[in-house]
C-alpha cells in the first residue's frame, strides 16, 4: 500500500465520487477502488465516509441507484450520475480548478 | 427543497425497506472485500476478518448513513422520546419523585406569584389609577387619621395639585328595601368619590354635585350584589323611591358587578359596600368630627412630591384659620394609592414568595442530585452505547430529551397544582387578600419556573457527559461501571448542605409563625367569648332596645343580655373621635382619638370584660342626670398616670338629642374596664370610651347574650322570644361571639398553616436528599467498606464512617442556615406576636429537631453499610 495516502479534504469527497463514477456505473466497492485508482492510491475512502456520502448525494438528486449483479454474481447496488449530478460535476470541477490555481499561486508567492 | 421534503417523507414512510437495502448494501460491500482477499490468497476465515476490520464496523457505517439522512433529527427525536419514556417507566420511583418534586416547586411558585402579580404589580382597576392618592392626617397619637368636612372643604379651596379631593366613611346602617330592616354597610361619600373609582355604573348614573343641594331629593346608589339580592336585579328600579330606615331614597344607579373598593386597612373601608349615599361638603363646623377618609386625584401623575409639599403648607394654613381650634402636630400626608393599598399585604406576600422559591431551589437541588446519581448508575450503559457507535452529541441529545420530557410532565403537574392552590387560597379567604376579586394563574410565571427547572435538570443531567467524553471505553467496561467513585463527593455535599440551609431558614420562620399563632390563641382579648351569642338589631329608640334586653334576660338559659354599638373584633364601620381631659390647653384638644362605644348596663358582665374599678352604667345614667362615661385602662393610664381617674372629667363627642346630632360634651368617669381588643387580637389601636346608650343613641346595635351553659339551640329561643314581643324588631347575624374571634385569628391561622405545609415539604425534600446521597455513597463505597472490614474494621466504625459523611453536609448546611436566618428573620417582625425573630429557644428547638431528623434519615444507609458482607463485596469487584 502506498505510504503517501492522504486524508480526503473536507468538501472534496463529493467531487471525487462524481468524477470517479463519471459516465459509468459502480457499486460501493467499485467507487472506492476507482477513487484509489484515479488518485494513484493517494486517497483511500473508507465505507464509513463513502456510504453516507453516496446516500446523501442520492438524496440530493445527483446520483441514482439500482440493484444489479456483480461480476461474481453477487447482488450489489449500482450508482450512476443523474443529469443534475453531471451538472454538479462540471460546476464543482470548475470551482476546484479555481481554488487549486489560487492555492498554487498563494503557495508560490515569496 | 422539493426533493429534500420528498426524501424526508420517503425516509420516514419506507423506513423498513431503506434499512433492509442499507444492510444488504453494506454486507455485500464487506463480502466483496473478503472475496478480493480470498482471491489474493488469504484463508477464508482470515479474509473475512480482515474485510470486517477494514470496513470499521458494519453498525457504525450504517449509523453514519442514517445520520446523514434527511429528517434524521426528527426521527432520532422520536427515538429519544421513546427511549426517555421507557427509561422513566423502567425506573418509576425516580420518575415520580423527580416529577413530584419539580411539579410541587413550580406549582407553588406559580400560584404565589400569581397573587403577587394581582396584588402588587397589576395596576388597580380604576380610571386614572396612577393619579389616585390617599391623604392622611397626622395628629396626636394617630398618624393615619381621617379628616373633618371642614378640613376637606379647606383642602379643596387651597390645592392646585389635585383636581379632585373626595371623602368616604363606611358605617353600619339599615339596608334599603322593604321587609325586615337588615343591617348592611353604607358608604357615606362626597359626590365626587365614586367617579374616581368607577368609570361607568352598570345602570343609571353616579352622584353629581347637584345631589348635594339643600332641597335635592335623598338619593342612593346600590352595589350590584345588593340590587340582585334585594331587588331581583330589576332594571326598572332606577328612578324609583325605596324605603331606607324610617325614610326613603331614590335609587339613581347600580354599580358594576365586580366593583370593589381597595383602600388601605386604616381607612376601615370594606371591599364590598352595600350602598352609597352622598353628603355635601362646606365650611361649616370648623371643629366638627373627623370621619372622612380622603382620596385625592392628582392633576398630573408625576407630581406626587409636589402634592406632598403643597399639603405640608395646606396643613399649616388650615391649622392657622381663625375660628378653628389649632391642633398640635397637625400634618397632612399624601401617598400613592397603589403603594398605600398594599402596605400590609406586600411583605407577607413577598415572604411567601421567598418561601416557595426556597422550595423550588431545594427541589432543583434534589432533582439535580437524583439525576447525577442516576447518570452515574447508567455509566456502564452509556459506555456501552458509546462503544457501539453513539456519538457524544447523540448521547447529549438523548439526555436532553429525557430531561425535557420529565420537566414537561412536572410542568403539567404544576399547572394542576398551581390551579388547585390558587382555588384553595381564594376559598380560605385570608383577610389580607380580601380585596382580590379574582386571581388568574399566571402563565408567564409557569414558563419562567419551568425554565429554571429545565436549566437545573439539564445542567445536572449533562454533568456525567463530561465523564463520558473523557472516558476510556475499554477500561470502564472492564470495571463494570464502578469507576467514578472518587469523582463523586464534593458537589453532592454542597447540594445537600444548601438544601439543609434553605430548609433550616423555612423551619425557623415557621417556628416563629406557629408560636405566634399559639400566642394569639391564648391572648386575652379583654373578654370571654365562650357561651356568648350576638345578633344585630335596628332599633327605633331606647325603650324598644331596653324591652328587647329585658325579654332576652328572661330566657332560662340566659345569664345576662346587653347591647353595644360595635362588637369587639368586628370589621363594622368604626366610630372614633377626639377626647381631651379637663384643663387640656387648646392645642392639645382635637389631637387624641378614642373608639366611642354606646352600651346598655351589664354589657361588661355579659361579654366578660373586667371592670377594674368604679361602677357599671345604670338605667339612671341618662341625659337628664349627670353625664357619665366608662373608660378603659389604656386611656386612664394615658390621661392620669398614677392617679385615680374616677370622678375626673373628659370631653367627648356624644348625641343626647338623637342619632347623628353630635355635640361636644363633658362626661364624668365612673368606671375603668380592661382594654377590649376591638380591631385585632394583638394590637392596641386606640383607647376606648363607653357611653350609656341614652347619651349616644345609634340606629344599629348588636345584642350580646351570655348563656349559662353551652346552648347550641339558643338561636331558636332567641328568635321566638323577640318575635313574641310584637315590636317588629328584625334580627340578623345571629352567631356566637367565638366566630367573630375565629375570623380575627384567620390571618395568623392561614399563615401558620401555610408555613407549616411549606416547611414540611422542604424538610421532606431535604431529608430525602440526605438519604439519597448517603445511600448512593454507600453503594459506591461497597468495595472500600468491604476492604476495611476485611482488614478488621468494626461494624460501629463503618457506621460512624457513613454518619460522619452525612453530618458534614448537615452541619455545614445548618451553619449556613443560621447565618441566613439571622439576616432574614427580622423581615417577619410585623407578623409576629409574643416572640422575637431572634428567639434563642426557637433556634435551639429547630436545630435540635433538624439534627435529629437528619440523623434518622442517615440511619438506614448507615445500617445498610454495616450489613455489607466483606466477602461478597470483594467478590463483586
Amino acid at each position: 500500500m502506498p505510504n503517501e495516502r492522504i486524508a480526503v479534504l473536507q468538501g472534496t469527497l463529493d467531487l471525487l465520487i462524481l468524477k470517479a463514477v463519471g459516465d459509468a456505473e459502480f457499486h460501493g466497492l467499485g467507487v472506492s477502488r476507482r477513487i484509489e485508482l484515479i488518485t494513484h492510491g493517494a486517497f483511500h475512502v473508507t465505507p464509513g465516509s463513502l456510504f453516507p456520502a453516496l446516500h446523501r448525494m442520492e438524496e440530493a438528486g445527483w446520483l441514482s441507484s439500482e440493484w444489479g449483479e456483480s461480476e461474481n454474481n453477487r447482488r450489489a447496488k449500482y450508482y450512476r450520475l443523474t443529469k443534475l449530478g453531471k451538472r454538479q460535476l462540471v460546476a464543482e470541477t470548475d470551482q476546484w480548478k479555481r481554488v487549486a490555481l489560487a492555492m498554487g499561486s498563494a503557495l508560490k508567492a515569496t | 427543497m422539493k426533493i429534500r421534503l420528498g426524501s424526508v417523507l420517503r425516509n420516514f414512510l419506507h423506513k423498513k425497506e431503506l434499512e433492509k437495502d442499507l444492510d444488504a448494501e453494506v454486507s455485500s460491500f464487506v463480502e466483496m472485500v473478503a472475496e478480493e482477499k480470498f482471491a489474493a490468497g488469504a484463508l477464508k476465515a482470515e479474509a473475512e476478518r480482515q474485510a470486517k476490520a477494514e470496513c470499521g464496523g458494519v453498525e457504525q457505517v450504517k449509523q453514519a448513513v442514517r445520520e446523514g439522512r434527511s429528517g434524521v433529527q426528527l426521527e432520532s427525536f422520536w427515538h429519544d422520546l421513546h427511549f426517555g419514556i421507557r427509561q422513566l417507566w423502567r425506573n418509576p420511583v425516580f420518575a415520580i419523585v423527580a416529577i413530584l418534586t419539580l411539579g410541587i416547586g413550580i406549582g407553588a411558585n406559580t400560584a404565589i406569584f400569581s397573587f403577587i402579580n394581582s396584588v402588587l404589580l397589576r395596576p388597580l382597576p380604576y380610571p386614572d389609577q396612577n393619579r389616585l392618592t390617599m391623604i392622611w392626617s397626622e395628629l396626636g397619637n394617630s398618624s393615619r387619621a381621617p379628616a373633618s368636612m371642614f378640613e376637606l372643604y379647606q383642602m379643596r379651596q387651597r390645592s392646585k395639585e389635585f383636581d379632585q379631593i373626595a371623602g368616604i366613611w363606611v358605617t353600619n346602617r339599615a339596608l334599603p328595601g322593604k321587609g325586615d330592616a337588615e343591617q348592611g354597610k353604607a358608604g357615606v361619600v362626597t359626590s365626587n368619590f365614586l367617579p374616581l373609582f368607577c368609570a361607568r355604573p352598570a345602570l343609571g348614573r353616579l352622584f353629581r354635585p347637584d345631589d348635594d343641594l339643600e332641597n335635592a331629593p335623598s338619593t342612593v346608589i346600590l352595589s350590584h350584589e345588593l340590587w340582585v339580592r334585594k331587588f331581583g336585579g330589576d332594571p326598572k328600579l332606577i328612578g324609583t323611591s325605596v324605603p331606607l330606615g324610617r325614610l326613603s331614597a331614590v335609587v339613581i344607579g347600580i354599580l358594576p358587578q365586580n366593583f370593589r373598593l381597595m383602600l388601605p386597612e386604616d381607612a376601615s373601608v370594606p371591599p364590598n359596600v352595600d350602598y352609597f349615599q352622598s353628603i355635601p361638603i362646606g365650611p361649616w363646623e370648623p371643629d366638627g368630627p373627623a370621619f372622612l377618609h380622603l382620596v385625592g386625584r392628582l392633576r398630573n401623575a408625576g407630581r406626587l412630591a409636589a402634592a406632598q409639599a403643597e399639603f405640608a403648607s395646606v396643613a399649616a394654613q388650615i391649622n392657622g384659620l381663625s375660628g378653628r381650634t389649632s391642633i398640635a402636630n397637625y400634618h397632612l400626608y399624601v401617598f400613592s394609592l397603589q403603594d398605600d393599598d398594599v402596605r400590609e399585604v406586600r411583605r407577607t406576600l413577598l415572604l411567601l414568595f421567598g418561601a416557595v422559591a426556597f422550595i423550588l431551589l431545594i427541589g432543583c437541588a434534589n432533582v439535580g442530585n437524583l439525576l447525577m446519581i442516576r447518570a452515574r448508575q447508567r455509566l456502564q450503559e452509556t459506555t456501552i452505547r458509546a462503544a457501539l457507535g453513539a456519538s457524544t452529541q447523540r448521547l447529549i441529545r438523548q439526555i436532553l430529551t429525557e430531561t425535557l420530557l420529565m420537566v414537561l410532565l412536572a410542568g403539567a403537574l404544576a399547572l394542576l397544582l398551581g390551579w388547585a392552590a390558587l382555588k384553595g387560597i381564594v376559598a380560605v379567604e385570608p383577610p389580607s387578600f380580601a380585596h382580590l376579586s379574582h386571581v388568574g394563574l399566571d402563565l408567564r410565571v409557569l414558563a419562567f419556573t419551568l425554565g429554571v427547572a429545565l436549566l437545573t435538570s439539564v445542567l445536572f443531567g449533562l454533568a456525567p457527559i463530561s465523564v463520558v467524553r473523557h472516558l476510556n471505553l475499554a477500561e470502564d467496561l472492564k470495571r463494570g461501571g464502578r469507576s467514578a467513585t472518587r469523582r463523586r463527593g464534593k458537589s453532592a455535599t454542597v447540594l445537600v448542605a444548601a438544601e439543609v440551609a434553605l430548609c433550616f431558614v423555612l423551619l425557623i420562620g415557621t417556628g416563629l409563625l406557629v408560636r405566634t399563632f399559639g400566642n394569639i390563641l391564648h391572648v386575652n382579648p379583654g373578654f370571654r367569648a365562650d357561651n356568648v351569642w350576638t345578633l344585630r338589631v335596628n332599633v327605633p329608640d331606647y325603650k324598644v332596645l331596653r324591652e328587647v334586653q329585658r325579654s332576652l334576660a328572661e330566657l332560662p338559659v340566659v345569664q345576662s343580655a346587653s347591647t353595644v354599638s360595635h362588637l369587639p373584633l368586628d370589621d363594622a364601620g368604626n366610630w372614633y373621635d377626639y377626647y381631651w381631659k379637663d384643663g387640656a390647653p387648646a392645642s392639645e384638644q382635637n389631637t387624641m382619638m378614642a373608639d366611642d362605644r354606646s352600651v346598655l348596663p351589664r354589657y361588661f358582665d355579659t361579654i366578660g370584660a373586667q371592670l377594674i374599678e368604679g361602677r357599671d352604667f345604670t338605667e339612671a345614667d341618662d341625659a337628664a342626670h349627670q353625664h357619665v362615661a366608662i373608660i378603659d385602662d389604656v386611656l386612664a393610664h394615658q390621661l392620669w398616670p398614677g392617679e385615680d381617674p374616677l370622678g375626673k372629667r373628659i370631653n367627648v363627642s356624644d348625641s343626647p338629642k338623637g342619632p347623628y346630632q353630635f355635640e361636644r360634651d363633658w362626661v364624668v368617669v365612673v368606671g375603668v374596664v380592661r382594654h377590649v381588643q376591638c380591631h385585632t387580637l394583638t394590637a392596641v389601636i386606640r383607647p376606648q370610651i363607653y357611653l350609656p346608650y341614652q347619651l349616644a343613641p345609634r340606629p344599629s346595635m348588636s345584642m350580646v347574650i351570655r348563656a349559662s351553659r353551652a346552648a347550641p339551640d339558643i338561636a331558636a329561643s332567641v328568635r321566638t322570644q323577640i318575635a313574641g314581643l310584637n315590636l317588629n324588631v328584625p334580627i340578623t347575624h345571629l352567631e356566637p361571639l367565638s366566630s367573630v374571634v375565629e375570623r380575627a385569628r384567620a390571618e395568623s391561622r392561614f399563615l401558620s398553616v401555610l408555613a407549616t405545609l411549606l416547611s414540611v415539604l422542604a424538610l421532606q425534600l431535604a431529608l430525602g436528599g440526605i438519604y439519597g446521597v448517603l445511600s448512593y455513597s454507600v453503594v459506591l463505597r461497597t468495595s472500600e467498606i468491604g476492604i476495611r472490614m476485611a482488614v478488621g474494621a468494626q461494624r460501629m466504625q463503618i457506621m460512624r464512617l457513613v454518619l460522619v459523611e452525612g453530618f458534614v453536609s448537615v452541619a455545614l448546611g445548618t451553619a449556613m442556615g443560621v447565618v441566613l436566618s439571622v439576616v432574614s428573620m427580622p423581615l417577619l417582625g410585623h407578623l409576629l406576636f409574643g416572640i422575637t425573630p431572634g428567639s434563642l429557644q426557637n433556634y435551639g428547638l429547630i436545630t435540635t429537631a433538624l439534627l435529629l431528623l437528619s440523623g434518622l434519615s442517615m440511619l438506614i444507609p448507615a445500617l445498610r453499610a454495616m450489613q455489607i458482607n466483606p466477602v461478597a463485596a470483594l467478590a463483586c469487584e
